[in-house]
């Protein structure tokens, strides 16, 4: 089993929604967070004077999958987000030890 | 008792407890003393007779004698003045109507000047979203009690005191007509004539002041102080201490307000500067550019400088950072509550609907406030790029603080000038406070109230025609500048000693708000400091000062 992370632009959830949806996806977790990657951020102005804006926000997917899932799951990910500029954001695979389905206490691939 | 008063007060004017303990009294002694003079007319229903009729040019309908024989006109008016006593021997029932007229005159002029007054007071609500919605979200509850307690703090000293300071005399010189004239209010505590320099009746606002005349007065002008007392709020906020805070608004309620406003309003010395040193028609402020906007913007410079500027401002090099708004949506919503409270604020100054100048005055002040706007969006745009929300707003707050002197006096080409004029200078100014004199001002209240109220009262000695406020403080009632019906005029018309005079009495506006202000607040700072300490600064104000943030569930509450 795996936990497969990604970290996209806000503006493509929806597209990575439906593209996961079409590989078979059950569900998924999203998480806004912040952050800033080669980029450093960017500057804006305000009233004349310079602010950086240091952690961008971004969205984190989480999902779950069994180890034979995961390259559909990957390519699905890239289709919805991949725009081709700076800032499309990073994907992350981690094994994982154990999944319990809270109402009926199932284990394992079964709970995913 | 009374004279001993008036002796005795002039050079001990800061001691202000001291002042208020004989105030007190003096008002408990002034009613025995008035037994001849007028009455006022707490219930409203002797205010307003045949006295109070006038045609649109305002001639009275009642002929008065004539006093003085040896005076040239004196045939005429003898003449004119037993015309009238026949004709109201013979037609009785018309002076009778005329009473009655004379009442609706008053009540018209009543509906108008509270409703208009009602309308600024709703201000207040635009002010605190606008102020609000600059500032950081940590620090949002703060502003939101600075703007309350603002309007809290300073009506009570108003109330008490600030009131009669500044139309304790207003009868002398300054009768309002379209409100009865309120002849019971004719005492100068300091000076007298044509030199007052501070109001002397009225006093919580009893006796003299316990009037239906004179209250509709105290309603439209305590929420024009008031504009003036929440104006601090937008360059002392995210730092200022709340103790510190009410402390301001005591002292701009009841003293820097009213002083100020005395002189201008109430009948004091620089309204009266036509007829003594002929400077044009003495100083002239219409709705209050500096009475009101520019008191507030100076004063806010004074308590922005004592405080200092919020934490991390400026970096090591002092170059300016940038605190971002927390929501544009509350301060545009907010500049449009305040455009909506301004179509009170200047055509209410009038303080009567039987003045039908207000429909100019309407459409000027509208016209500056999109001029500005204009102005200051397409300014940002060519110095940074794109324009900015909040400069725009800003920009048409400076066309409305601009226009609010001149708009009765000027035609609306010259209001669209004056607004083009505003935008550009509060860009500017909040450039230079930002950059170069480091003067940290959150919502530029400095610039939109202190420099454009200034601009504001010196355009009425450049724009105005001369086509309205003929007789304007006692001047050139009959002609002026050879012209009848002449009214204030500016240079481009022909009237340099008006520019003068607005120049000079703008600026000792300025001299005065942030001079008064800054000798106290820096003694009080000495004393106490008004500021936050720095840890408060950094968490943000709302907890610290007032035990709960303005939107609480960003905090994760639990409960046992």
């Amino acid at each position: 089993m795996k936990r497969i992370s990604a970290i996209i632009r806000s503006n493509r959830l929806d597209e990575v929604k439906q593209c996961l949806i079409a590989v078979g996806v059950q569900g998924l977790t999203v998480t806004e967070v912040r952050g800033f990657g080669r980029q450093r951020g960017h500057t804006e102005m305000y009233r004349g004077s310079e602010y950086s804006v240091d952690f961008v926000p971004k969205i984190l997917v989480t999902i779950l999958a069994s180890d034979d899932r995961v390259e559909a799951i990957l390519e699905a990910i890239i289709l919805g987000a991949r725009t081709g500029k700076m800032g499309d954001g990073k994907i992350y695979v981690t094994p994982l030890e154990e999944v319990v389905r809270i109402r009926n206490g199932e284990r394992g691939e079964a709970a995913i | 008792m009374r004279e001993q008063l008036v002796d005795c007060n002039p050079r001990r004017t800061l001691r202000v407890t001291a002042i208020l303990i004989t105030l007190a009294a003096s008002c408990a002694f002034s009613h025995r003393s008035l037994a001849q003079e007028a009455k006022p007319d707490p219930a409203g229903i002797v205010t307003g007779d045949k006295n109070s009729v006038v045609d649109a040019s305002g001639n009275p309908f009642v002929v008065a004698a004539p006093t003085d024989p040896n005076a040239p006109d004196y045939a005429t008016a003898k003449k004119a003045y037993d015309e009238y006593q026949a004709a109201t021997a013979k037609e009785p029932l018309a002076t009778k109507l005329a009473d009655s007229v004379g009442h609706l005159r008053i009540a018209t002029n009543f509906g108008w000047t509270l409703n208009t007054g009602y309308l600024v007071l709703f201000m207040q609500a635009g002010f605190a979203l606008l102020t609000c919605g600059l500032t950081r979200k940590k620090n949002a509850a703060h502003l939101m009690m600075l703007n309350f307690a603002a309007f809290v703090f300073a009506l009570l000293a108003y109330y008490a005191i600030g009131y009669a300071f500044q139309f304790g005399a207003v009868a002398i010189n300054a009768a309002p007509g379209n409100l009865g004239g309120i002849p019971t209010l004719n005492h100068f505590l300091l000076g007298n004539g044509s030199w007052g320099f501070l109001g002397g009746k009225g006093f919580f606002l009893s006796g003299p002041a316990y009037d239906a005349g004179s209250n509709a007065l105290t309603l439209f002008e305590f929420v024009f102080m008031e504009t003036a007392g929440y104006i601090i709020v937008g360059a002392v906020c995210e730092r200022i201490t709340f103790w510190g805070f009410v402390l301001a608004e005591l002292f701009i309620g009841g003293i820097l307000y009213p002083v100020f406003g005395c002189w201008v309003w109430g009948g004091g010395w620089m309204s009266q500067l036509g007829t003594t040193w002929n400077l044009g028609h003495g100083y002239v402020d219409f709705a209050g550019s500096t009475v009101v906007h520019a008191v507030g913007g100076f004063c806010a410079m004074a308590l922005a400088v004592v405080l200092g500027p919020r934490l991390g401002k400026y970096d090591k090099n002092g170059k300016p950072r940038a605190f971002p708004a927390h929501n544009l949506v509350y301060v545009v919503t907010g500049t449009f509550i305040l455009l909506f409270g301004w179509m009170g604020f200047n055509p209410g100054s009038t303080l009567g609907a039987t003045d039908l100048r207000i429909s100019v005055i309407a459409m000027n002040t509208n016209l500056a406030a999109v001029a500005g706007s204009a102005a200051a969006m397409i300014l940002w745009y060519f110095i940074f790029g794109k324009p900015d929300v909040t400069m725009a707003c800003n920009g048409m707050l400076a066309g409305l603080v601009a226009i609010t002197a001149p708009c009765a006096f000027v035609s609306p080409t010259s209001a669209v000038i004056i607004g083009v004029l505003a935008g550009v200078l509060v860009c500017l100014g909040v450039l230079f406070f930002e950059r170069v004199a480091k003067i940290d001002d959150p919502c530029g209240a400095i610039s939109v109230h202190g420099l454009c109220g200034w601009l504001g009262a010196v355009s009425v000695g450049i724009f105005a025609d001369g086509a309205y406020g003929s007789g304007w403080n006692g001047v050139g009632a009959t002609s002026y500048l050879g012209h009848a019906g002449q009214g204030v005029t500016g240079l481009l018309h022909g009237d340099v000693r008006q520019f003068w005079m607005q120049l000079a009495g703008a600026t000792l506006c300025a001299v005065w708000a942030f001079g008064a202000t800054f000798v106290v607040f820096a003694i009080v700072n000495k004393f106490k400091s008004i500021r936050v300490s720095e840890e408060v600064e950094q968490e943000g104000l709302d907890v610290p000062e007032f035990g709960m943030s303005a939107y609480p569930e960003d905090a994760l509450v639990t409960v046992d």
